[in-house]
């Protein structure tokens, strides 16, 4: 009786794929990885001056999308808590101020990923909390919206 | 206790308002039907990424938004042995008469305790943001319920091992 | 500042309205499967008409002004085109309804009259935009599909003023432009920016939102050169074909599902924020301007609330208890309002011109939403203080 549980749909011609909603990456998996690297040390770096900012704008920039970058997405996802756990509660609205939209859409993907395993690492729960509610008054729920709908799933 | 709970419960409930903006879809699969697609999961693109919002391993809520429905499951804290079973009956005695809550759903989605549906009949006949207080009070309640009943098991047995035991005192 | 007319139509959503062409009657429908005529009667509207053919909900409405028809679209998979004609016993005027050959097996999901009222499209779920034309032989409409490369549920449809060009929006994430050129309707149209050779079903441009998200609305700009769509990652995107150059608005709020041009640098939209928003621009760049609805100027809304007597009820007392216990972030006294700040209750459900000017400019617009309500609003009377303050007051 299996082929009573056949998705007859899955075989129609025009059937739209997952892959097909969006665009993408043009660069090619290990050079994905080697870019999350170099960034994660240039993160290393910033953090070390105390640069919180500058940080978070190396973190969030052209981050790893699509499927068999696995590796690259844990790696961009560590670099990106690592500056969210060393911020200091206070200066958390300023830094969010001062993040362009996209990188602002970015980092709300991230809180979302780093929720949604917790205990995994480093990640905790009331920090992602703290910054989660501190973005939403800065951006307001059409980021959430946009992450949402963007399939470029980090 | 509650200032932990804050940030949480501000998260479900922007989350929850930014996944309600729900319209009409009639089904692109089945003819002439109109049904929650995240229910039918038919259409991929009408689909959006489920969100997680998680307060500890044990504590978490996870909202899958489509075009036409909302599907929203929440795991309960359950700290020992007692917890798991009176949140088991508590939400088994809810589940069992979910028509008289509309939104919730009769079986909880696999590794949660209890699954809401919300569809775009709900947001139109009532206010959206109510439904978001609702259950955002429901949050809060059932924690608060819970631990209520664990406390008045714990003094029932008190009193039961008290009274049985006045027997080999005398 | 003019305050916007308010007329309660109905308890339940109104899912798309038409106004007549000298705007005294306006079709309904209300989320059900008839369609209903409101006259004017200068205090309010009254049903004078009920149009029953459809035996599934009624999705989009539009009423040619010219020529006197309206056509409506269901998702019971078929369209009617209704006209008046006298009855053959009392002689009154009734609306009939004729038969439109659709050929689409899913819901009609959006319709529109072309701008010379000699073609209709129809936005379906069946992947197809139909495309009817008149065949005066069998008396009846009908249809001629686009369907490549149309992925997923058509949302929504837009005219070039030169009845030629049609612009879809649809679940696929895409906006794109069409040729909907019939040979024996048109005549061979004038080279647009969107492209020289117009056969049918052409693809003159396909356009994206960055972060994705269904096309809820598109629209032409009054020269039909410009071409603006919201999506549903709150975002509104307005197209350039000659770069193309695309500049996308990302707002702070939940996504629009309708819009409007005003001005050939203006736009009005609306959607799931209640309220409808303003915004401007030229090819250099669009900016948010403002929103219609100025909450501080309708001033009927604050009622005092009276505190239970005998209970700790002071609206600091419950502001510091909201926010602890419930993590209401924003303003005062929230719980217990059933009402929401702005005009409209719930969703904007369309936006549409009301009053146009001399100039061609559109003085007015109507809005109809989820929560039964009918406004008119100046298209002049933008608030720009009253952004700031609804973001800050709205519950998030």
């Amino acid at each position: 009786m299996s082929f009573r549980k056949i998705d007859v749909d899955a075989y129609d011609e025009d059937v739209l794929h997952e892959s097909e909603l969006y665009e993408p990456d043009p660069r090619d998996s290990a050079q994905v990885l080697s870019d999350t690297k170099q960034q994660q040390a240039a993160v290393r770096n910033s953090l070390n001056k105390g640069d919180i900012t500058g940080a978070l704008n190396i973190a969030l920039d052209s981050p790893p999308y699509g499927l068999g970058v696995e590796e690259a997405k844990n790696l961009a996802l560590q670099t990106v808590v690592s500056v969210l756990n060393s911020t200091k509660a206070t200066d958390i609205p300023n830094v969010l101020r001062s993040l362009a939209q996209n990188e602002q859409d970015t980092l709300m993907k991230y809180i979302y990923k780093g929720m949604g395993m917790p205990g995994w690492g480093d990640v905790s729960g009331s920090v992602l909390l703290g910054w989660h509610e501190k973005l939403t008054e800065v951006a307001g729920t059409g980021c959430i919206v946009r992450v949402m709908t963007d399939r470029r799933i980090v | 206790m509650s200032n932990v709970l804050r940030p949480y419960l501000s998260a479900v409930r922007s989350t929850l308002t930014a996944a309600l903006t729900l319209e009409s879809f009639s089904s692109q699969v089945v003819e002439r039907h109109n049904k929650p697609e995240v229910e039918a999961r038919g259409s991929k693109e009408v689909l959006l990424n489920p969100l997680t919002i998680s307060r500890n391993e044990n504590e978490r809520v996870l909202i899958e938004p489509s075009v036409n429905s909302i599907r929203m499951s929440i795991k309960i804290k359950q700290a020992d042995e007692i917890e798991r079973i009176l949140c088991h009956k508590f939400t088994r005695f809810m589940m069992q008469r979910a028509e008289s809550f509309v939104v919730l759903r009769r079986k909880p989605v696999p590794g949660y305790d209890i699954s809401f549906l919300i569809t775009n009949v709900h947001s139109e006949t009532m206010l959206k943001h109510k439904v978001v207080d609702f259950i955002i009070q429901f949050m809060e309640e059932v924690d608060r319920e819970i631990s209520e009943m664990k406390l008045s098991l714990n003094a029932r047995a008190r009193t039961v091992a008290e009274s049985y035991l006045t027997a080999f005192t005398s | 500042m003019s305050v916007p007319e308010v007329y309660s139509i109905a308890q339940t959503p109104v899912t798309c309205h038409a106004f007549n062409a000298n705007r005294s009657q306006v079709a309904l429908s209300l989320n059900d499967n008839k369609a209903y005529i409101y006259v004017n009667q200068g205090e309010g509207w009254a049903v004078t008409e009920t149009l029953a053919e459809h035996d599934k909900a009624i999705t989009s409405i539009d009423w040619a002004p010219a020529s006197n028809r309206i056509v409506t679209a269901s998702q019971d998979r078929n369209a009617y085109v209704w006209s008046q004609s006298p009855d053959p016993l009392t002689g009154a005027l009734v609306w009939k309804p004729t038969l439109v050959l659709l050929r689409i097996n899913r819901a009609a999901t959006f319709v529109r009259w072309s701008p010379n009222e000699d073609k209709f499209a129809v936005a379906s779920g069946a992947r197809a935009i139909a495309i009817c034309s008149f065949d005066p032989e069998n008396n009846w409409w009908v249809a001629k599909q686009l369907k490549k490369p149309i992925r997923s549920t058509v949302l929504s449809v837009d005219w070039h003023p030169n009845n030629v060009l049609l612009a879809a929006g649809s679940a696929d994430m895409k906006a794109r432009v069409f040729s909907a050129y019939i040979k024996d309707v048109d005549k061979r149209p004038t080279p647009t920016v969107w492209g020289e050779k117009l056969p049918f079903n052409t693809i003159c441009g396909e356009y994206a939102s960055p972060a994705g998200g269904w096309v809820h609305a598109v629209g032409f700009s009054p020269s039909g050169d410009v071409l603006a769509f919201a999506s549903h990652d709150s975002s509104i995107n307005i197209v350039y074909p000659g770069g193309p150059t695309i500049y996308n608005i990302r707002i702070s709020t939940l996504p629009y599902v309708t819009l409007t041009w005003t001005t050939e640098g203006s736009i009005v939209a609306a959607g799931h924020d209640c309220q409808p928003m303003v915004f401007s621009g030229s090819e250099a760049g669009w900016a948010l301007v403002g929103t219609l609805d100025d909450t501080t100027s309708g001033g009927t809304k604050f009622t005092a609330k009276t505190g239970t007597v005998g209970r700790l009820n002071s609206t600091a007392f419950n502001t510091f208890r909201n926010a602890d216990t419930r993590g209401h972030a924003g303003g005062g006294d929230v719980v217990g309002d059933t009402e929401l700040l702005t005009v409209h209750q719930n969703t904007i459900t369309s936006v549409r011109p009301y009053e146009v000017g001399r100039d061609g400019a559109v003085k007015r617009v109507s809005t109809s939403g989820v929560d039964g309500k009918l406004v008119i609003w100046d298209v002049a009377a933008v608030s720009v203080g009253g952004v700031a303050g609804r973001l800050g007051a709205m519950r998030i």
